[in-house]
């Protein structure tokens, strides 16, 4: 006997009732990253970050001390993960289905995030490339810039359904639209 | 409204990010040490008014202890650092 | 006509006329006019009652410091009581009402108070109200809350959206006056981040106002071109509509923003206001000075106001605010006020200056009185006349409004907010802002400054010393030449003496002169007594008006200077702050984030009901058809546990992946119990301790691999555990190569129990299941059929056979969903936290019902899981102290009323048979109880005062909150299968 089971993302609830036409500001909710911790053994912290930023593949994004995110589309699940592993020092551990990654940009997506989490994102202060731990909507989560307008945020699936609905009811005055992304 | 602290990994955020355990003065004794040592450590705390070592944790951010040195009256901070090099400089003093 | 639109000028737009209500009466205004301006266009200059004695009232100021033009704000559930009709901005379609007033505006019974005025001075509720004492709540409190108050609230719920941002820059330019703007213009140039915020609609402050010229043009334009520069430059930010009410630690100010307070309808896809908290490098202060009033007999009659109000009137909104108006002064601008209204054709009957004699000159034609003071004003709902004095003779002048100059005070709220207070000047005769250090500065006349001309300059040169401490390049601005200032100075005449009616410091809280004076006679001397026996200065306006007042008339008395007086705290708000604002978006479902599991909806479909736990929802019955109450539907859920098989939702537990070669030595160190030597594939259950020895968490460990480990928590403890351990590690053992992480939202975990658990398992997961493949506490990756990954423990939490699996938890639904679907022929069941709550008490397994805070292991029953041959664990010291090892203490037992239907509740206290209820006859308490359907009887665990001893002993379970009492028998806390028979299977 051979089950096969049908993978469901926590937002496709959320989701189902949206226009499917982007607007300039736009969510767009990852449908199956691959998302993995990274903790670097003590003693290891800087070799491991020195691999992290040679690594292909996969964007890091910073956590905290010897500690980070990488995110990566589906189709290089297993690699990523094998290539993490092959890291001295480094333990790696799955959180594809325990985060949910929302891409959110636009002209205005620094203005809705102002509302969402407390750090400075001006560009001189929070670079393209940059990442951290933050409290977004009230829940802890890990923002990153990906682009002069564009930002990912990267939250615990629990949460999920309360800060996007968070993130969009902020988004309003500016037409905030939100679809899956396949990719 | 708010206070800030800037945490040495993230960078400038709001207490909201952060919980406070007090004192980071007091040293975790040995297990040998006199119950004196245990009973004081576990229970008894100064409260002082004015600057202290606290233990700041950033559950909103880092997950790391810190330890601020600040004014609890002014909330003027002097200085954060991560409690595990606070941790490390004491021992080696 | 006695106030009246002038034909031309103003900042008002002539063409578009606005339609608003006011008592019901229909008005018209124009663009650009605030709710008082338009009234006053239409003459009405009665806006309210006072507070005390229901005086009528009419605006004193034209800002936000106004205490008297208090109005109600749209209707229904929007509408807003107390409103600033000055500081309202008019829109079509606005509806303002009166408050304070019954049963009209003109006619108002209340008035009754003010003959009674000689008894409502100072300190009368303490004085009057003090016998008999039960009259205060029943008679005299209704009694004064009706006669004496502001405006209602609403008591619909709030339909509009409020929001809650940050901003951040190097420089908060507060204020957009001459200082403010040429401050944020110096900056915005320099390319600092600026934020320019300013409470008024309109940005310009006193260019707005003064009829000045300032490089050749209009006051009015020159802001308009400040304004325009300094909306191209990408790096200011301008914020209109915005107060900035707070200064708080680390350079943060609290604002509020009223987004849509304008506009007669809001539009849903905006809040109505939005509450900003602007973390500032540097802060500049221009919000300006405000006018004192004068303090004299009948000064708060309505048409008595600042002269800068009726200044502002007559240019700004192009507003006479009378037709035959009085100026009473002790400083220029009362004769600045006498040359704008001279000039706009409005007549003026008489300039009445306190002083023997000054420089200022009158323009020709207008009577100047020195040396005079007013003693008292006629008319009723308008001023119709005033009463001077001079040298011991009286006269009558006729006016329909009477504009008051008492000199400047900077206003320097926001920089006195932290603790220090403002420092008296003599030269001034004024509060100025203390030094609060170099990152926050005054400027302009916040800071003392007179001229407009003075207040660039100022702003400008703040602006650039702020900016080059920054590091910035810092251009002053080329500073424009202004025609037609005036000299401001004044010389203080704090009361006029010789009053022949009330006359008021604080218009709000209706505090006359007389009260400070019975304040000073009875003792409540020190300024802060003064305050609160007179309520000076504590009405929502914080005595902006009143306040220096108060000082120099108290300072006056004693024979002292002011700076011995000083001022009473500041505190935020500068300006009162809606609930809705403060409260931001999280509102109703928006309160707090909501936790769901990745298994919410398979239950759901299974027809669960919900309970919060923290900030989860978890199943905690799933009703079926016919079942009339949730305890069939647990009853039936354990019976089916218990016989065949049930599936439960355990993802909301803890999850921590542990890592590291020191991985082994630190759970040893955090559990009381050893963990060394734990196989790989194995789980144990494990027991934490505080410090001081009480039990802190427990939970389930499984070794994965040599140096990697997950743990469970209890759902409750998930974040605390983890913070925990994330303290131990980094400041106890940092030496340790361990790490971990939360993998709590990773895996759903689904726990399968009951004697069919195995058969149902197995269809679902390929690996051997059998008791010698995968014994009792194995725990290791499994392939589900189809070749999902997961990870499968044999534990329980209810003494049946069953396990525990843990599958990504995008796959939870799909998994729950194939177990349901292989145990159907099995009669698998859903089951909930109150099954599985009984089906744990059945088994006599502890969670925080227990585990309370104040139980050691061995109260509980696990003592011998404590390694103290260990050298180290957290609490193992202080667990061996007297008080908890002590023979008397409260130690776990089960409990079985003698007749079984009698039920017991957790809560519940146990005293000996026979025994009174009472703190020393206390034997403990219940901790859980539940019916147990196995056993066709309530049960329930306790603790009990050497509770392991009395196993057998009859006692009486107290229930003083439901009023029962139920004899019990103590027995030991297992219920079923004592001998763990089902579980090695
Ligand atoms: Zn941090």
């Amino acid at each position: 006997m051979t089950l096969h089971f049908l993978h469901r993302h926590v937002l496709e609830d959320h989701l189902a009732g949206f226009e499917t036409r982007p607007n300039p500001n736009h969510v767009n909710v990852a449908r199956r990253p691959v998302i993995l911790s990274v903790l670097a053994h003590s003693g290891h912290e800087a070799a491991v970050a020195e691999r992290l930023a040679e690594l292909a593949g996969g964007s890091v994004r910073f956590c905290g001390p010897g500690e980070w995110l990488v995110a990566g589309p589906a189709l290089l699940g297993e690699e990523l993960a094998d290539r993490l592993g092959e890291i001295p020092g480094a333990s790696v551990c799955d959180q594809s289905d325990g985060k949910v990654l929302m891409a959110i940009g636009g002209p205005s997506a620094r203005k809705i995030l102002a509302k969402c989490v407390a750090a400075d994102l001006h560009g001189d202060v929070f670079a393209e490339g940059q990442s951290a731990n933050m409290l977004c909507c009230h829940v802890a989560s890990n923002l990153a810039r990906t682009g002069a307008d564009l930002f990912e945020i990267i939250v615990p699936r629990s949460f999920a359904g309360s800060v996007f609905e968070e993130l969009m009811e902020m988004g309003r005055e500016y037409a905030l639209t939100a679809s899956f992304s396949e990719d | 409204m708010a206070s800030l602290i800037t945490c040495p990994h993230c960078g400038t955020r709001p207490k909201e990010e952060f919980t406070i355990r007090g004192d980071a003065a007091p040293r975790r004794p040995g297990s040998a040490d006199r119950d004196e040592a245990w009973y004081a450590y576990v229970y008894i705390r100064d409260n002082p008014k004015g600057r202290i070592l606290e233990y700041w944790h950033h559950a909103g951010g880092c997950r790391r202890w810190l330890v601020v040195d600040r004014d609890n009256l002014t909330h003027e901070v002097f200085g954060v650092v991560d409690a595990a090099d606070f941790q490390r400089t004491e021992a080696a003093e | 006509m006695t106030s009246y639109r002038l034909d031309a000028g103003g900042a008002i737009n002539r063409a578009q006329a606005l339609s608003f209500s006011f008592d019901g009466r229909n008005y018209k205004g124009l663009q650009g006019d605030t709710l008082a301006s338009a009234l006053l266009a239409n003459d009405q200059m009665l806006m309210g009652r006072s507070f005390k004695y229901h005086r009528p009232r009419g605006p004193v100021t034209a800002g936000s410091s106004e205490p008297n033009a208090l109005l109600t704000i749209g209707s229904g559930a929007r509408s807003e009581p107390n409103a600033r009709a000055t500081t309202v901005e008019l829109y079509q379609g606005l509806v303002a009402a009166s408050q304070n007033r019954w049963p009209s505006l003109k006619h108002d019974i209340g008035a009754v108070n003010s003959l009674l005025s000689p008894f409502l001075g100072a300190g009368f509720y303490y004085k009057t109200f003090m016998w008999p004492a039960a009259f205060w709540e029943k008679l005299y409190e209704p009694l004064i809350r009706k006669a004496a108050g502001l405006g209602k609230l609403a008591l619909e719920a709030d339909p509009d959206r409020y929001e809650k941002a940050w901003a951040h820059c190097d420089l908060l330019v507060i204020g957009a006056g001459p200082a403010g703007l040429m401050a944020a213009l110096v900056a915005g140039r320099a390319g600092l981040r600026v934020i320019l915020a300013d409470e008024g609609f309109r940005p310009g402050g006193s260019l707005l106002s003064e009829s000045v010229s300032v490089a050749g043009l209009a006051a009015v334009d020159y802001a308009g071109g400040l304004v325009s520069e300094l909306s191209s430059l990408p790096n200011v930010t301008l914020m209109p509509r915005t107060t900035v009410f707070g200064w708080y630690d680390d350079m943060v100010f609290g604002a509020v923003e009223r987004v849509q307070k304008h506009v007669a309808s809001p539009s849903p896809e905006l809040p109505v206001e939005r509450l900003w908290r602007i973390v500032a490098k540097r802060a500049i202060l221009a919000s300006g000075a405000e006018e004192r009033p004068l303090v004299f007999g009948g000064n708060d009659k309505p048409g008595v106001m600042t002269a800068t109000a009726a200044r502002t009137y007559l240019n700004r909104y192009g507003v006479a605010v009378g037709g035959k108006v009085a100026v009473f002064t002790n400083g220029g601008s009362g004769y600045r006020t006498a040359a704008d209204l001279a000039a706009k054709g409005v007549e003026v009957t008489a300039v009445i200056d306190a002083r023997a004699q000054s420089a200022d000159v009158a323009p020709a034609g207008i009577r100047v009185i020195r040396n005079a003071g007013v003693v008292a004003t006629n008319g009723r709902h308008r001023i119709d006349g005033l009463l001077l004095e001079r040298a011991g003779f009286e006269e009558v002048i006729g006016c329909d409004a009477l504009a008051m100059s008492g000199g400047w005070s900077p206003i320097v709220h926001l920089m006195c907010q932290r603790g220090t207070k403002p420092v008296w000047s003599e030269e001034s005769q004024a509060f100025l802002a203390p030094n609060v250090g170099n990152s926050f500065v005054a400027a302009g006349s916040a800071a003392g400054v007179e001229t407009i001309s003075e207040c660039l300059r100022d702003g400008a040169a703040k602006a650039a010393s702020l900016a080059s401490e920054l590091g910035f390049a810092a251009h002053g601005a080329n500073l424009p030449d202004v025609e037609g200032e005036y000299d401001a100075s004044f010389a203080p005449v704090w009361y006029v003496p010789g009053a022949k009616d009330k006359a008021f410091v604080d218009f709000q809280n209706d505090v006359a002169v007389s009260d400070l004076g019975a304040a000073q006679r009875e003792g409540f001397r020190h300024i802060e007594h003064t305050k609160r026996y007179t309520t000076v200065g504590m009405a929502t306006d914080q005595g902006k008006l009143g306040n220096v007042n108060t000082a120099g008339i108290v300072a006056a008395m004693r024979g002292v200077s002011p700076a011995e007086i000083g001022t009473t705290t500041f505190r935020p708000f500068y300006t009162p702050v809606s609930f809705g604002a403060l409260a931001g978006a999280a509102q109703g479902e928006h309160g707090a984030p909501v936790r769901t599991s990745p298994l919410h909806g398979w239950a759901k479909k299974n027809g669960a009901s919900f309970v919060e736990a923290g900030l989860w929802y978890r199943s905690a019955w799933f009703a079926r058809d016919g079942e009339k109450n949730w305890r069939e539907s647990v009853d039936r859920e354990v019976l089916s546990v218990r016989a065949n098989a049930g599936l439960c939702d355990v993802s909301t537990l803890g999850k921590i992946e542990i890592f590291g070669a020191g991985a082994a030595e630190f759970l040893d160190r955090i559990y009381c119990n050893g963990f060394l030597k734990l196989p790989v594939g194995k789980a144990r259950y494990g027991l934490m301790l505080r410090e001081d020895g009480i039990v802190f968490d427990d939970g389930t460990t499984s070794r994965l691999g040599e140096h990697h480990y997950v743990m469970t928590t209890t759902t409750a403890y998930a974040t605390d555990v983890m913070t925990h351990m994330e303290f131990c590690a980094q400041t106890f053992w940092p030496e340790l190569d361990v790490r971990f992480v939360s993998v709590s939202d990773q895996w759903a975990q689904m726990s399968l129990a009951g004697p069919k658990a195995r058969i149902i398992m197995s269809r679902v997961v390929q690996d051997d299941l059998s008791d010698a493949a995968f014994p009792f506490l194995a725990a290791r990756a499994v392939t589900l059929r189809g070749g999902l990954k997961a990870r499968l423990f044999r534990i329980s939490f209810s003494g049946e056979l069953a396990y525990e699996l843990a599958v990504p938890a995008g796959y939870g639904e799909a998994v729950a969903d194939a177990i349901m679907e292989a145990g159907r022929d099995e009669g698998i069941c859903a089951y909930g936290v109150e099954a599985l709550n009984v089906l744990r008490i059945e088994k006599g397994f502890i969670t925080h019902n227990e585990l309370d805070g104040r139980t050691t292991a061995d109260d509980v029953g696990l003592g011998r899981m404590m390694a103290m041959q260990k050298p180290d664990f957290i609490g193992k010291r202080l667990s061996t102290r007297f008080g908890l090892t002590a023979a008397d203490r409260l130690q776990l037992v089960g409990l079985k009323p003698v007749e079984p239907e009698k039920q017991i509740n957790a809560g519940a206290h146990l005293l000996k048979e026979a025994a009174k209820p009472s703190l020393a006859n206390d034997q403990g308490f219940v901790s859980s109880a539940c019916y147990s359907p196995a056993l066709g009887s309530f049960i329930a665990l306790a603790m009990l005062k050497s509770g392991r001893e009395r196993v057998g002993e009859r006692i009486v379970v107290w229930d003083a909150l439901r009023g029962m009492e139920v004899p019990a028998d103590v027995c030991a806390p297992v219920f079923v299968d004592a001998e763990n028979a089902k579980l090695h299977v």
